[in-house]
């Protein structure tokens, strides 16, 4: 069982954090990184190429830290760069190497990152990579019987800041019938915006974790006091903090929340 | 309709240097209508050559040739004595013509003038917009007529990604994000019902390279085969 999923259900107030794979194969600052952060967070979330920009493989990563970091993984899982055969098989990999939740995207777009020219692929969307997931989950893929179930705990961003609302709560609504089990949203510039979607989207069955982000260039003040503000507001069950340009900060910044 | 883009004339040039007299074949239909490769097209991009050939003292001629379409064979039989008197020929149609032409013709090499972009519309004077990836499976009659498979740069087929913003695409905040407009008009219509069912796993066909005959025929060419 998902420790995970266990501490969503038990506690009032979640924190994970976000790290990207290193764009090299050295794998010990990434291990040692998550090492001090387990037992602070709730979740480590392994990025999977980022910004569509080529890192490790998720796979290598959230195996590595599964067995040396102590951390609980969440990995991320992208339809961009993998279609069906290297989504299932990439699926089979990740319960092998023990990581027990995914967050499945659909991924930022190629011309976005930085090898612009490359083919994206988006063989399924992220609805039809969560119907995948759960179908493995029951020890099946689309060609029939596996030789065993992949019994992953399954997320899904959302974007409550996107407008109009109307096609994201309709997306919504079709990732929780996929089979959803959480949610983490996309960096959030305020309250505002999470707040409409709440409103708009209903009594949600899952959890949805907030999601803050350090900017580039910017100092983490405003994204506390914005995590803060989560919390106090009761609108999410959880901050999930990201600070991509200098991640070796994550632990001192989430000894202030 | 085809659209195409004519290359680079730098391109055109380099690739025609090596064959002293040049057709030069446009085609009437889709690359006409998009001003890349009719007839008129053909004799500017004609004279081009010619000037490029004289500053570059190189013995070259070059001929001019258009027929309705290089996609049929009936008209592309009409170039045969044309093509018989050149050592290349340099066709503006769209691939589809290209290597239709090159087909008819085996012995003479075949050369691209353009590049073929998308089936698209003609949104203004002198302007097209891609509308469909000939994906074989046509979701048009659910998705509102709109296609989230030529509109979307992911093919999101269960609603928009997290990049939409203000109705807009995450690639280029110009571009309207198409699931916005599939959604809006199947609101302004009433059928928003039709986005409830999950849109499940394609079959990707058009990966493999199609053949269709019409059912009249299906006898004549299934006893071919």
């Amino acid at each position: 069982m998902s420790k995970f999923k266990e501490a969503l259900a038990a506690k009032d107030f979640l924190l994970t954090v976000e790290l990207d794979p290193p764009r090299g194969p050295e794998l010990g600052p990434l291990t040692e990184l998550a090492g001090q952060l387990a037992g602070r967070v709730d979740a480590v979330v392994v990025s999977d190429n980022r910004g569509a920009r080529a890192r490790l493989s998720p796979l290598l990563a959230g195996q590595a830290l599964v067995k040396h970091s102590g951390a609980e993984v969440i990995m991320t899982l992208t339809c961009r760069d993998r279609n069906r055969l290297a989504l299932i098989s990439d699926l089979l990999a990740a319960a092998a190497a023990g990581v027990e939740n995914l967050l499945l995207v659909s991924g930022d777009f190629v011309s976005l990152g930085d090898q612009p020219g490359t083919k994206p692929v988006y063989d399924l969307d992220s609805v039809q990579l969560l119907q995948l997931a759960a179908q493995m989950a029951q020890g099946r893929d689309p060609a029939g019987e596996l030789a065993g179930p992949t019994p992953f705990f399954l997320g899904a961003s959302l974007a409550p800041e996107a407008r109009p609302l109307g096609p994201q709560v309709m997306k919504l609504k079709k990732k929780l019938a996929a089979g959803a089990g959480f949610l983490i949203t996309k960096p959030l510039r305020g309250l505002a915006g999470l707040k409409e979607f709440a409103a708009a989207a209903g009594e949600l069955p899952v959890k949805l974790i907030a999601g803050v982000e350090v900017a580039a260039g910017a100092e983490p003040a405003e994204v506390l006091s914005l995590a803060r503000e989560v919390k106090a507001a009761g609108l999410a069950a959880g901050v999930h903090l990201a600070w991509p340009e200098q991640p070796q900060r994550l632990p001192d910044l989430v000894g202030q929340l | 309709m085809i659209v195409a883009q004519r290359k680079p004339f730098a391109e055109i040039a380099e690739a025609a240097a090596g064959y002293r007299r040049v057709l030069v074949a446009g085609c009437g239909t889709c690359v006409a209508v998009c001003l890349t490769g009719g007839e008129k097209e053909a004799g500017i991009l004609a004279a081009q050559l010619d000037i490029a050939a004289q500053l570059g003292e190189r013995e070259q001629a070059f001929g001019v040739a258009c027929v309705e379409r290089q996609c049929d064979r009936e008209f592309l039989d009409e170039l045969a004595a044309q093509v018989a008197e050149h050592d290349a020929v340099l066709s503006l149609a769209c691939g589809a013509g290209i290597q239709f032409l090159a087909e008819r013709y085996p012995d003479t090499p075949v050369l691209a003038g353009v590049n073929t972009t998308f089936i698209g519309i003609n949104n203004d004077v002198g302007v097209w917009g891609e509308r469909c990836r000939s994906c074989r499976d046509c979701l048009l009659s659910v998705t509102g007529g709109v296609c989230p498979i030529a509109l979307c740069p992911k093919g999101m087929l269960n609603g928009p990604c997290g990049g939409a913003e203000d109705g807009k695409c995450e690639t280029d905040r110009e571009r309207d994000c198409a699931w916005t407009l599939i959604y809006q008009r199947l609101e302004n219509t009433g059928r928003l019902a039709n986005l409830e069912p999950i849109i499940t796993a394609r079959n990707h066909q058009a990966s493999l390279p199609g053949r269709q005959v019409h059912p009249a025929y299906e006898r004549r060419y299934s006893a071919h085969e």
